[in-house]
This record gives structure tokens, sequence and C-alpha cells, in this order.
């Protein structure tokens, strides 16, 4: 097991560990403004022991950046944010998910009701093979979030306009969704994420599938989402997470290294394994 | 160029081998002389294949085309069998078929939905599925046989349109099953992750999606078990019987005409009048199933557009 990660701790919180009744409480970690606490979380498929005693904060309206080598878990661990990964076979874990102060395992909690709260975004741009429209209308078609024709337009263009793509279609909504371009085609995924209006959004390796413009107004887009959105960051590419992050969790085989702001974790990283990340130097 | 290594010749140097090997060697050349013909001797074997297959089928729509054109008038719709007309066939074989369909393509549909969607992990569908397999190999007249037993003398329905009915629905089923989960399989699992992700329940909304994207293949099915029901006759020989008059509709004991049992009855006799009956019925069903095949692919081109 490496250290054990440290974040740092903003200048106005006190050290409080001792009055909480939280007995999960990890030590260095901030709660302050934590809307997601993952408190020793192990993840099993079969036998395959995923991911090592995970604890960690997301906080509220940031930008947390997740990375790590490839098959370090990164995916694993946001998918248990929105309980995606209960359908898959052998899937098993122990440790606790609390979001906005609730356990979101519990059985007193709705998997599809969740997925309201916690939207995704997948690597390959996975539209349906529908009008625009009725891609973002989707959710909101589904969950029944509006009551008359009017309350669904509006819902449709602010998403789009949400997702900066609202100028490029606003002419051609009745489209098939699969004669866009690649980038096109991932803020139109984003739109529909965000018609359902989630307060957190995943999104695991947005841009990795798109060319370095579309990438570029992808992470744009990200800034400018995280004034309204809790944003979770899978990435592999470390110039992005360095210019979008604020957190910085650094995740290998499984463990978490070291989790802190993105300026401690790229200028003065701790671990000698995020330092060999950063620079490249581990595979 | 197999070099022995027991060999006294000494083994040339690998650049000379290299050297060898390549577009300029006369070897390679009548190499790609020979496989040329070779290529052009299958092509020759597999055209000619097709075509001998493709004679008969044309042979078949020309012969009964010519005859049926002729043939053909007003007659054999206002008709029935005792006038030369086939107008109580036709509406038997309409009435008869829409019954099977009417039970066999909701049962099948939202069967094959079950198997594609909710039953992954159950014993149940897997025993669904080998018996939906079985009952697809069984031959016609078996199945026929039981409607017989079952419905005709058992139930005492007698020989009726319901009886053949649904025998015919038990010979459909199995196809639309498995076409239609078929089809809900090749719905890209991307699709459905981002649907899940969405929040949509399973049942719901997944269905609203992946139904759209498989109603092509389910299309296709459905039309060909139709296909199948239309030009079956041994089951409703044993469920429907024969009759010259017009049928009842719903009724029990009431003997129903239909296309594929006037060729059966009529093709032997010996009266050139009857004989035109055959004919004429069968020249409809061809008609009947190319109509099919042209509605089935204008359904697909459509949803192509998607």
């Amino acid at each position: 097991m490496g250290a054990r990660p440290e974040a740092i701790r903003e200048e106005q919180k006190d050290l409080e560990f001792e009055t909480r009744n939280n007995s999960q409480a990890q030590v260095g970690t901030t709660f302050g403004e934590a809307f997601v606490h993952i408190s020793h979380l192990n993840v099993y498929y079969n036998d395959l022991h995923v991911l090592k005693d995970i604890s960690l904060d997301i906080r509220e309206k940031e930008i947390t950046v997740i990375m790590g080598p490839s098959g370090c878990g990164k995916s694993t661990l946001i998918r248990v944010l929105n309980r995606m990964n209960d359908g898959i076979p052998g899937f098993r874990f122990s440790g606790k998910v609390i979001m906005d102060g609730i356990d979101i395992y519990s059985k007193a909690v709705d998997p599809v009701l969740l997925k309201m709260r916690v939207g995704m975004v997948f690597q390959k741009p996975n539209p349906f093979p529908i009008s625009i429209y009725d891609n973002v209308a989707f959710g909101p078609r589904i969950h029944k979030l509006f009551r008359n024709k009017q309350e669904l337009d509006a819902i449709v263009k602010e998403s789009l306009e949400r997702a900066a793509l609202w100028d490029e279609v606003k002419n051609r909504l009745k489209e098939n969704a699969m004669k866009l371009s690649g980038g096109q085609q991932q803020r139109l995924c984003i739109a529909r994420a965000l018609a359902v209006k989630p307060e957190v959004l995943l999104l695991d390796e947005p841009a990795s599938a798109l060319d370095p413009g579309s990438s570029s107004k992808i992470e744009e887009l990200m800034v400018d989402l995280k004034k309204n959105f809790t944003v979770v960051l899978v990435t592999h590419n470390m110039q992005q997470a360095a210019r979008v992050a604020n957190n910085v969790a650094f995740l290998y085989k499984g463990e978490l290294v070291e989790i802190g702001r993105s300026a401690e974790i790229f200028e003065n990283p701790k671990h000698e394994l995020t330092e060999k990340y950063i620079s490249g130097r581990l595979v | 160029m197999y070099w022995n290594k027991k060999s006294n010749v000494e083994a040339p140097e690998t650049a000379d081998i290299v050297a060898r090997l390549d577009w300029r060697n006369p070897a390679v050349i009548s190499n790609y002389r020979n496989r040329k013909i070779t290529n052009n001797l299958i092509k020759l074997f597999s055209l000619v294949s097709v075509l001998l297959v493709l004679y008969p089928v044309f042979d078949i729509l020309y012969m009964f085309a010519y005859k049926g054109v002729l043939l053909l008038s007003i007659q054999t719709f206002t008709e029935t069998t005792l006038a030369g007309g086939l107008s109580n066939a036709i509406l038997g074989t309409i009435i008869i078929i829409g019954l099977s369909a009417g039970i066999a393509i909701p049962l099948g549909v939202f069967g094959g939905i079950y198997m594609a969607e909710f039953s992954d992990r159950s014993k149940y569908a897997s025993v669904v599925r080998f018996v939906s397999d079985v009952l697809a190999g069984l031959p016609s007249i078996v199945v026929g046989y039981f409607g017989f037993l079952a419905l005709v003398l058992y139930f005492n329905w007698g020989f009726s349109p319901m009886a053949a009915g649904i025998t015919l629905s038990i010979l459909m089923l199995p196809y639309i099953i498995r076409t239609t989960e078929l089809s809900l399989r090749k719905v890209p699992s991307t699709i459905r992750e981002a649907a899940i992700a969405l929040g949509s329940s399973k049942s719901q909304m997944v269905n609203r999606l992946t139904l759209r994207f498989a109603m092509p293949g389910i299309l296709t099915g459905i039309l060909i078990s139709v296909g199948i029901a239309l030009s079956e006759t041994a089951p409703l020989l044993y469920t429907a019987g024969f009759s010259n008059y017009q049928p009842c509709g719903l009724c029990f004991h009431s003997q129903t005409a239909y296309l594929t049992g006037i060729i059966y009855t009529f093709y032997t006799t010996p009266t050139a009048e009857f004989q035109n009956m055959a004919y004429l019925a069968a020249f409809l069903l061809i008609l009947t199933v190319l109509l099919i095949n042209v509605f089935a692919r204008s359904l697909l081109r459509r949803f192509s557009k998607l």
C-alpha cells in the first residue's frame, strides 16, 4: 500500500475530525464542501480486486480529475458513483459511498432516480440514431420533466446552449444526430445528460476520441459547466487535467496514491509514483 | 526452394533467396497466372450454380403467371368454387391467416422481448428457448395432427377456422420469437448504456429505443412467418377441411376452403375447369408471396432511413 493520501485543507476549515460522529473519517480529506464522500471502498469483479480501500471526497461545483495509467480502476470508480456497475455480473463491493448525505447503495435509493442526479458521458460519443431534438428530449420524456411542449422546447434549448451546441444546430433540430461530426456528437451527449438537470456530471475520457479542436471545445465547456455542476473527469491526458482540474486524484493499480488541489499535485507531488506518472515515466 | 539441412549443397545467402522472390521472378508470374485462371473458373462455376438454381424458379413463375394471367377474371373473386371462382378460398385463407397472425404476432413479439431483455440469467429462459427450437423443427403435419386431435376432436370444435388458426400460430410462433430476440440483441450496447445512464428503467424506456432499432428485423421475421403460414397445406387439411361454400367466419364445425387446399384437391382432377382453378390458386399464392416480399423491402427501406 502506498502512503496515506493527504489533501490540502482549506485555510478556513478547522481540524474537526474528533467532533464528527461519522467514524468513516479519513485523515486529511476535507469535508466542508464535499458533495460525494467515498469511504473505504473496495470493488471486486468475482475474485479480481479492482479498487482497493479508496477514500476520497468529491467537492461540490469543482472539477475533480481522476487520473492514472490504463487499468488502474478509473472507469470503475466513476461508475460506482452512478451505480452503473450494478448490472455487471460478479460485481461486489464493500465500503460506503455517500452523496449529499445519503448512502447511494442503500435499499432506500432507487438506482433509476439516482441517475437523474448523476449524469454520465462516455468516451465514444453515442447519440441515439434519432433526431437531435429527440436525443436531448429523451431524458425529460422518460422522467416526465415537463408539462407541455413549450417547456420541453425550453429544456432542449437550455441544454444545448449549456453544451455550447445550440448555435450550430438550432436550425436543424429535426436532423438525425448521426449526421453530426464527432465533436458535435459528444457535445450532444453532454447536452442529453444535462437535460435531466443532474447535480453531478461524470465524464469518462470525453475528449479522447476527438480531434484537438473539438477536445479543447469540450475543455472550455467543462470549465463553464463547473459553475453549475459538480464534475468528475477521468482522463489520460495530463495537459488536459492540468488545464481544467481543481482537484486531482491519482490512482495506481486500484489504490488511491495521492489526492489534492491540482496545483499541488502537478507542481509539488508528495508521492514518488505521482511524480513518476506526471513526468511520464510511469507506464 | 526447400533446403535440406543434410544436403551437401550449401544454403545460399538470405539475400539471394529474397532477391529471387519478387514480382520479376517468372515463377512468381506464372503462379499469378494460375491463380487468375483458378479464380475465373471458380467465378464461372458459381455463376452456373446460381443460374441452375434460379432457372426452376423462373420456370415456375413463368408457367403459373402465363396460365394465371390468362385465366384470371372478375369471376375468380366473385364466384365460389362451385362456379369456377375462388372467392371462398380467398376469404378462407384471409380469415385463417388473419387469425393465426393475430395470435402469433403479439405472443411472439412479446415473448421475444422477454427473452432478449429480461431473461439473461434465468433458467426459465433457456427452457423456453429450447422448447421454441424444438417447436420450429416439428413437421407441420405433426402439428396439424395435434390440432386435429386436440381442437377438432377433443374440444369438439370440428373443422373450423379457429382450429386452423391456432394450429398455424403454433407453427409461426418460434420464428417470430427467435427473430425478435435476435433483432433486439443486435442493438448496440452503447445505445443501451447511454439510455441506462440517463435513468431509463429496463422495461419501458429501453424498449422505446431498442424496438425502433430492432423493428426492421422484427418485421422481417413476422413477414417470413406469414409466408410460412400461407404455404402450409397439411395442417390445414386436418383442421379446416374443405368446403365449396363461403366461410362462416369464426364458427365452429364449419369447414373452410383455402388456396393451398384448392391446389391439393383440384390438381389431379380430370376436368380442365377444375385444373384451371388449381392453376389460379397457385398463381394467386405466388402473387401474394411476391407482394409480401416487396412490401417487406419497402418497409426495410423506410426504416433504414433512420
